[in-house]
């Protein structure tokens, strides 16, 4: 028997040597009906007894300083109850993302950044408190466009003027090289050279945050709006200066993360230092403005990319030049140093490379994890360059991109982490633990009817032009690194009742759903027979933050191998029960059988009446860090018809076929949803939306959701998905983990398929009818 | 406004049906309904998402139409009728068949959107039993839905259009 390679620590569990009987089937989603009904409650929902209400007020400028502010009013209107500024939290410093910033600093680095914080009786006198806090600021000239800020030094900084990461990042070039450039562009038949940019974007959850806090003077309790409730719990108690075990955080539903809900923010810690100030429970819930200008939301992008190919399609050359704009705050968990050019090294085979990324403090928001954060524009770029070298080589963008597909990574470290060097010179070649991405794109192109690009080029004329167009992508998988390990717990009672226990959140990725369900199959029970507990650090070991599409890949195997370990002990109660030894027993909905004769058998629940009632059977898993190899990654790709309407610059995007390679589905039902999710977001980053910027103030000007433009109903084609399905033996189940990147080619694909249409390439996002419209009245102005 | 000002002068007693029962209440006059509905009758599956009508999670049913309950001040819902995600179960809190459809075709993810997506659906259904698809992306362009589960709620209302239909036949 091959030795088993599921990351996880200790013994691997033995292989389960039988049909599955869960795994892989369309279960509907846990918590549907309490969503469905209205009774699901979300953050905001909530209200304590005693509950005060809570209100930030913010800076209205991206950079200015603190000259003067006077609180006493708004301490005197009756129904306050407390005020917090810098005057009275002096060097009171909150952990957000991994990194002590001062809570109320004196200057102000973006805008937005929270000046005061008040709680009232009610909501009405919060905000009337926030119009009686009089504050002078000087303004400061900002940094805003990452070009210009490079043209002069770096700012010196005044009073207490932060930008927490500067030191690490700002401006320098994180590298990674291979090769010899200058010899892979000079071997090269063609060099195609381009500039891409993309724009601030915004996750837009329809939720806005909102979270409870409740100090009761011995634990601190926050029902939160976040994707990670073990993360939140370490950021909230060294932020408020109490031990991380007297802090539990509860995140029951959550209206979206996408990333901006990574880790407890700022509202969290002042919700919690007002209800330790108070001694009552207090409410925060930000409006849909606020949402806009406090989350850490996708950089703007600048990518120069100059290509080299043989006539017969080997690439010979890249080389990169990315720009990114990162905000006021670069840290080790929002800013990905090597993110765009990690992507652009492994997507496709090419023997000299010179990529760099380069990263430019400006007074901008600060930026965060958002679906794909910087993944989708580093793909976008190289996805549109890939086509824009096929056709300068007169090849198919197809045939070049399977002539280039390979099996290794050059770079098997995850880019998101602060890497340990700044240039990554590598010449090794690490391989994937499993990649079907040729296979991808193989079905995507097929399904959309790849063939009638031709013809659609050939047709193109009159007012309505359709076009397709591909793009591809890969994603790192899962990192587990000490002290961060996933642990999952399985019960099971006396009175029959089976309950996994997991430190994470179900943010709407279904994760309260496939859990249960890798721990129903190895169990030999039904899923609805078991209940889960998640979301709550109470009643959990650490369980990673649902981001990065990290969970499946990081819990799946310790709850296989806590539920696992449950069963063992299960047998072992029923083995006399049945008249055999352990290891020849197997179970199934719900029985346990003799594997050599199944009729044989006895229902869970009576085994369960053997076990003591005292002493539950308990099984633990804790996952196992990534190995140096393999690398561990996902992959895809997506074909997408279009119609452009030349004279209004419509784009009807009418088909997206999308096949991805995620391993296998642990529930394909809701695997399938999160493609389409993830497609939703691509459509809107490569057509509608994009954060505005007043070029002169630097504030930005579409804080809601009419100026900000998210697809809606009308907007989403016919989308139809693939799963690309495959054994990967590291994984639970080979369930690699899915749904955060699947926006990732999206952009590139629309953009190459305007391209079919119309003949123009269009490098800057979002495509825009105006800029289509421009672009066609140029080209009959002849220019 | 002085801060001092009492502010009990904007106050006035309403009465309205919510969900089939009357309801008396004295409230402030700058109260939406959507704060009525969840900070006065803790009817919070009525979502706030951006409480100036262009998302559409806070969508309930007055006298059979669709609205936005941010944009409709409860002073406005006088003498209405108004149905929210809570009334659409029945007294043994068996669900619509649109709720159960929305669950077999897994028409939500995070289901922050989703009572405002089903009671702008349930209108629809109401004044058009048996839509078109693009009938019902019209029916559900005010709502947002950030998770993308368009596509799986175009399918669940077509279907719960035929099964309907079906009941209404088989009576």
């Amino acid at each position: 028997m091959a030795e088993s390679k599921l990351l996880v620590q200790g013994t691997p569990p033995p292989p389960l040597e039988r049909e599955l009987t869960v795994v892989g089937r369309p279960f509907n989603r846990r918590g549907a009906v309490e969503r469905v009904t209205g009774q699901a409650k979300y953050s905001g929902d909530i209200r304590l007894p005693g509950m005060l209400y809570g209100m930030i007020l913010r800076c209205p400028h991206p950079r200015a300083r603190i000259v003067r502010i006077d609180t006493g009013q708004a301490q005197a209107l009756p129904g306050v109850k407390a005020v917090l500024s810098k005057e009275n939290t002096k060097g009171w410093r909150t952990q957000w993302y991994k990194v002590p910033q001062l809570a109320f600093p004196e200057c102000i680095t973006h805008e937005g950044q929270e000046v005061a914080a008040v709680a009232a009786e009610d909501i009405t006198i919060a905000q009337r408190a926030l119009e009686l806090i009089d504050v002078e600021y000087e303004i400061l000239t900002p940094m805003l466009d990452v070009e210009e800020t490079m043209k002069n030094p770096p700012l010196p900084l005044v009073a207490d003027e932060e930008y927490p990461g500067r030191e690490i990042y700002d401006r320098k070039p994180y590298v990674i090289k291979r090769g010899d450039i200058q010899k892979g562009l000079a071997e090269a038949d063609v060099v195609v050279e381009e500039t891409y940019t993309t724009q601030a974007s915004f996750h837009g959850t329809i939720q806005t945050r909102a979270c409870v806090a409740n100090w009761d003077g011995e634990t601190l309790t926050v029902c939160d709006a976040i994707q990670g409730v073990w993360n939140s719990k370490e950021a909230l108690g060294i932020s408020l200066g109490i031990p991380p075990e007297k802090v539990r955080v509860v995140v029951k539903y959550l209206g979206g993360g996408f990333g901006s809900k990574a880790w407890s923010q700022r509202i969290s810690f002042y919700a919690a230092k007002l209800s330790m100030v108070t001694g009552r429970p207090v409410r925060i819930e930000r409006s849909r403005a606020e949402e806009f200008l406090a989350h850490p939301r996708r950089w703007d992008c600048k990518m120069y990319i100059q290509m080299g190919a043989k006539r017969e399609g080997t690439l010979t050359a890249i080389y990169e030049r990315a720009l990114v704009n990162v905000g006021a705050a670069g840290l080790e968990t929002n800013y990905y140093a090597m993110q765009i050019i990690w992507h652009t090294a492994n997507l496709h085979a090419c023997p000299n490379v010179y990529l760099e990324q380069i990263g430019v403090f400006t007074n901008l928001q600060i930026n965060g994890p958002t679906r794909s954060p910087l993944n989708m524009p580093g793909i976008f770029a190289l996805e549109s360059h890939m086509d824009k070298m096929a056709e300068a080589i007169g090849m198919d963008p197809l045939e070049f991109r399977l002539k280039n597909c390979r099996d290794y990574a050059i770079v098997g470290s995850d880019a998101g982490e602060v890497p340990d060097a700044t240039v990554i010179e590598s010449e090794e070649e690490i391989p994937y633990s499993s990649k079907n991405l040729d296979e991808c794109m193989r079905l995507a192109t097929r399904a959309i009817g790849w063939e009638k690009r031709k013809s659609y080029r050939a047709a193109r004329g009159g007012a309505k032009r359709r076009g397709i167009g591909m793009a591809s992508y890969l994603t790192f998988q899962g990192v587990g690194l000490i002290p961060y390990t996933a642990y999952a717990d399985v019960e099971i009672k006396h009175d029959g009742t089976i309950t996994l226990f997991i430190g994470v959140v179900d943010i709407g990725g279904g994760q309260a759903t496939i859990f249960p369900m890798i721990a129903a199959e190895e169990l030999g029970v039904n899923p609805e027979d078991m209940t889960v507990v998640l979301g709550d650090t109470r009643d959990t070991r650490y369980g990673p933050s649902c981001q990065v599409s990290r969970v499946t890949a990081e819990l799946g195997p310790a709850v296989l191998q806590a539920a696992a370990e449950a069963r063992k002990r299960l047998f072992e109660v029923a083995a006399p029960i049945l008249g055999a030894r352990p290891e020849e027993l197997q179970s199934k909905y719900g029985q346990v059988y003799v594997k050599s004769n199944p009729w044989r058998s006895v229902p869970l629940k009576t085994v369960c009446d053997k076990i003591d009632p005292e002493v539950p059977i308990r099984g633990g898993g804790a996952r196992a860090p990534n190995p140096a190899t393999p690398t561990f990654s996902i992959f895809g790709a997506q074909a997408v018809e279009v119609e452009v309407d030349i004279e209004t610059g419509q784009v009807d995007i009418l088909r997206i076929a999308a096949a991805h390679d995620f391993g296998r589905a642990i529930n394909p039902k809701l695997c399938i949803s999160q493609v389409q999710g993830g497609i939703e977001f691509g459509v809107g980053f490569a057509l509608s939306e994009e954060g505005l910027y007043d070029p002169n103030t630097g504030k930005l000007l579409n804080k809601n959701f009419h100026q900000y433009k998210i697809p809606t109903a009308l907007d989403m084609p016919q989308i139809d998905v693939f799963l690309v399905e495959a054994e990967d033996p590291y994984f639970a189940y080979s369930a690699k983990g899915a749904g955060e990147n699947t926006n990732a080619p999206t952009p590139a694909a629309i953009r190459n398929a305007i391209y079919n249409a119309t003949g123009i390439w269009f490098n800057d996002l979002p495509t825009t009818p105006d800029k289509i419209i421009g672009a066609i009245q140029n080209i009959k102005k002849g220019g | 406004m002085p801060a001092s000002e009492n502010l009990s002068g904007r106050r006035k007693q309403i009465s309205l049906t919510v969900n089939g029962k009357s309801v008396t209440a004295e409230i402030d006059c700058r109260m939406t309904l959507a704060e009525f509905l969840r900070e006065e009758l803790g009817l919070t599956g009525t979502k706030v998402g951006c409480n100036r009508g262009e998302c559409g999670s806070c969508t309930v049913i007055m006298d059979g139409k669709p609205v936005y309950s941010c944009t409709v001040l409860a002073v406005e819902a006088v003498g209405k009728k108004i149905l929210t995600i809570e009334g659409l179960t029945d007294e043994e809190g068996k669900l619509h068949p649109l709720q159960e459809a929305f669950i077999e075709e897994d028409a939500l993810q995070c289901g922050y959107c989703t009572p405002g997506m089903i009671l702008s659906l349930i209108a629809l259904l109401h004044r058009n039993p048996h839509p078109t698809e693009g009938d019902v992306r019209n029916a559900i362009d005010g709502n947002l839905c950030r998770c993308g589960s368009f596509s799986n709620i175009m399918k669940a209302t077509l279907k719960t259009s035929e099964k309907m239909v079906e009941m209404e036949r088989g009576k």
